[in-house]
C-alpha cells in the first residue's frame, strides 16, 4: 500500500493535490472532539483555547485514555462516526478555519462546500485501527474540559507521527469518495428488488394519510 | 451454591475477553472476505481489522475503542442456585461492568440521556442491559457479555409496522433497503452481521433482530427452511449493491445476515432490523454445578435459531 505522508498543519498546496481515495498518514498536531466539541463551539462559543492556526487538525474520536503514573496512556483511539455532526460541521470548520479532519464514514454536503470555502480535506479511517494509530501518538500534550465533560467527550491535543493510514473521502473542491458510489447503489437497486420478486412500483401500505411519502 | 462474587467475576472476565478477542467465526468470515475483494481499499480495511484485533488479543488495546453498549445475556439452567437468589446477577452485572470499566476494558460511554452527563462508570438506569432467560435444562449458568458497538447500533437499528398484504415483499423491500442506508460510508462497520426480527410485538421484534445478531455464530444455516432461504436470497441481494468493506467499493457489505421469527398478530406483519458490526464482540462464560468455568467465543446452542 502506498501511504503519502502530509505534514500538520496541511498546506494548501497539499491540500489542493489531494485525490478522492488517496491513502495518507498526517504529522503534527492534531486536537480531538466529538457531539460536545461541535454543540457548545457553535451553540454556546465554548471551546478549547488552543491555537487553531497552528493546531488545525480536527480528529473525531473519543479516546480510551487511563492514567499511569500522573501520565495518560492512549489504550486505544478509534475513529468515531464523523457523519453525526453535519448539523455543526460547517460552522466548525468555518469558525476554526479547519482544513483537515479526520473520522469515520464522512460528512455532508454543507461540510462539504464549507471545507471546499476554507480548501480543507476530510480524511476517512481504514479498518478497526485504534490499536495501530495508538502507537503512532507521541504524545499527549493537554487535554480540555475533562471534569466537565469526562474523558471521551473531552478535548485531547496530541502529536502524531506518520498517524495513519486513512484514505481522501472529501477532497479540497468539496467532491465525496462515498457520493458516487451510493449513486451507483440506488441505481442498481430497482433491479436487485426486482430479482428479489417485489413488483415495479410496490410501495408499502400507508396508513398515516397523504403526508407520508410526500 | 454460586456466590454473587463468583457471578461477577466471570461476567467481568467474559467482557474483558469480549472487548479484547475477535470471536473465532467473525475471524474466518472476515479472512473469507479479504480473499474474495479486489479493490485496494476494500481489501485495506479487512487487513486492517484483522490486525487490530491481533494487537488488542497479545495485550496492546481492544478489538476496537468504541466498547458501545454494555450488554449481558444470561441463561439459567436448572441446576444452578445462586447465592442471594437470581437478583445478585444484576448486582454482579454492575460492579463487573464498574471493573472492566475502571481497567480501561470499557470506554465510558453511558450518559444521561437528557443532560449527557457521563458518570464515568457505565452504570444508569438501564445499563448495564441484562437479559435473563430459564430453561429446563442442566446448562449451568451461561452468559454471554457484548459490548454492543454504537455504529452498529445507532445507525444499524430500523423498525416498521407492515400489513399481511405487504407479504413477503415487503420484508425484503425492508431489509434491501436498510442494508443499503446503514451501510453507507461504512456507518455500521460492514460488513455487518444483520439480524432480522419477523413477527412478535414490536420490542419482540426487535429483541429477535438483536439476538439474531449477536447470539448466532456466523455461518450457521436457520433450522426453519423458509426462513433459511429468506436469508440466503436477502444476504445474495446485498451482495449485488457494490458496497464492501466499511462501505467502499467492494462485495462484502454483509458478512452474516441471520433471521428469527415470532408469532403475531392476525393483522399485523412487524419486522425489525438490528446490525452488528464486523468484529462481531460477544465471549462467553458457562459455569456449571461443580464450579469449573469455561470462557469461549463460540455462541453455538446459547440459542436456538
Amino acid at each position: 500500500m502506498n501511504i503519502r505522508n502530509i505534514k500538520l498543519p496541511l498546506s494548501p498546496e497539499d491540500a489542493e493535490s489531494l485525490k478522492l481515495g488517496e491513502i495518507v498518514s498526517v504529522s503534527g498536531m492534531i486536537f480531538t472532539g466529538r457531539s460536545r466539541f461541535h454543540i457548545r463551539a457553535i451553540e454556546n462559543d465554548i471551546y478549547p483555547t488552543i491555537n487553531y492556526h497552528d493546531i488545525n487538525c480536527f480528529f473525531h474520536v473519543g479516546p480510551v485514555m487511563k492514567k499511569e503514573n500522573d501520565d495518560w496512556e492512549v489504550v486505544s483511539i478509534e475513529p468515531t462516526s464523523s457523519i453525526r455532526f453535519e448539523r455543526y460541521g460547517a460552522d466548525v470548520v468555518r469558525k476554526f478555519k479547519l482544513r483537515t479532519l479526520i473520522g469515520k464514514t464522512t460528512m455532508g454536503p454543507r461540510t462539504a462546500a464549507a471545507l471546499k470555502e476554507v480548501g480543507g480535506v476530510y480524511l476517512s479511517k481504514i479498518g478497526v485501527c485504534g490499536n495501530q494509530l495508538k502507537a503512532q501518538v507521541s504524545k499527549v500534550h493537554e487535554v480540555y474540559f475533562l471534569d466537565e465533560l469526562g474523558k471521551t467527550e473531552a478535548t485531547w491535543v496530541m502529536e502524531v507521527e506518520n498517524f495513519g493510514p486513512f484514505f481522501v473521502a472529501i477532497d479540497a473542491h468539496g467532491n465525496n469518495y462515498f457520493e458516487n458510489l451510493d449513486q451507483s447503489a440506488s441505481n442498481k437497486l430497482p433491479e436487485i428488488e426486482a430479482a428479489l420478486g417485489i413488483p415495479a412500483g410496490y410501495d408499502f401500505t400507508i396508513v398515516n394519510g397523504s403526508t407520508e411519502n410526500a | 451454591m454460586i456466590t454473587q462474587n463468583v457471578v461477577e467475576n466471570i461476567m467481568f472476565e467474559a467482557m474483558r475477553l469480549a472487548a479484547t478477542q475477535m470471536p473465532p467465526d467473525v475471524r474466518s468470515a472476515l479472512e473469507s472476505a479479504v480473499d474474495e475483494e479486489s479493490e485496494e481499499i476494500a481489501k485495506a480495511h479487512l487487513v486492517s481489522c484483522l490486525k487490530n484485533a491481533e494487537l488488542s488479543e497479545s495485550g496492546k488495546g481492544l478489538v476496537c475503542g468504541d466498547t458501545g453498549f454494555p450488554l449481558y445475556f444470561v441463561k439459567i439452567g436448572t441446576n444452578v442456585n445462586i447465592e442471594g437468589g437470581v437478583p445478585a446477577i444484576y448486582r454482579a452485572a454492575q460492579a463487573a461492568t464498574r471493573r472492566a470499566t475502571a481497567e480501561a476494558y470499557l470506554r465510558p460511554t453511558m450518559v444521561d440521556p437528557i443532560s449527557r452527563a457521563n458518570p464515568g462508570d457505565n452504570i444508569g438506569p438501564g445499563m448495564p442491559k441484562v437479559e435473563i432467560i430459564f430453561t429446563d435444562t442442566p446448562c449451568g449458568l451461561d452468559i454471554i457479555a457484548a459490548p454492543k458497538g454504537g455504529g452498529s447500533e445507532i445507525f444499524g437499528t430500523f423498525y416498521r409496522m407492515l400489513f399481511p398484504s405487504d407479504g413477503l415483499a415487503g420484508i425484503k423491500k425492508f431489509v434491501i433497503e436498510c442494508i443499503k442506508d446503514s451501510c453507507y460510508a461504512g456507518k455500521i462497520c460492514p460488513p455487518a452481521i444483520v439480524g432480522v426480527g419477523i413477527g412478535g410485538t414490536a420490542d419482540l421484534c426487535m429483541k429477535l433482530a438483536k439476538e439474531a445478531a449477536l447470539l448466532r455464530p456466523v455461518g450457521t444455516v436457520n433450522s426453519d427452511p423458509r426462513m433459511a432461504e429468506l436469508e440466503r436470497e436477502l444476504h445474495d441481494a446485498a451482495r449485488q449493491l457494490g458496497i464492501g468493506p466499511m462501505g467502499s467499493r467492494g462485495i462484502n457489505c454483509v458478512m452474516g445476515l441471520h433471521i428469527a421469527g415470532a408469532v403475531t398478530h392476525t393483522a399485523a406483519l412487524p419486522v425489525a432490523f438490528n446490525a452488528q458490526c464486523l468484529i462481531g464482540r460477544r465471549w462467553r462464560s458457562i459455569i456449571d454445578e461443580s464450579g469449573e468455568v469455561i470462557f469461549s467465543g463460540d455462541v453455538s446452542g446459547w440459542k436456538e435459531f
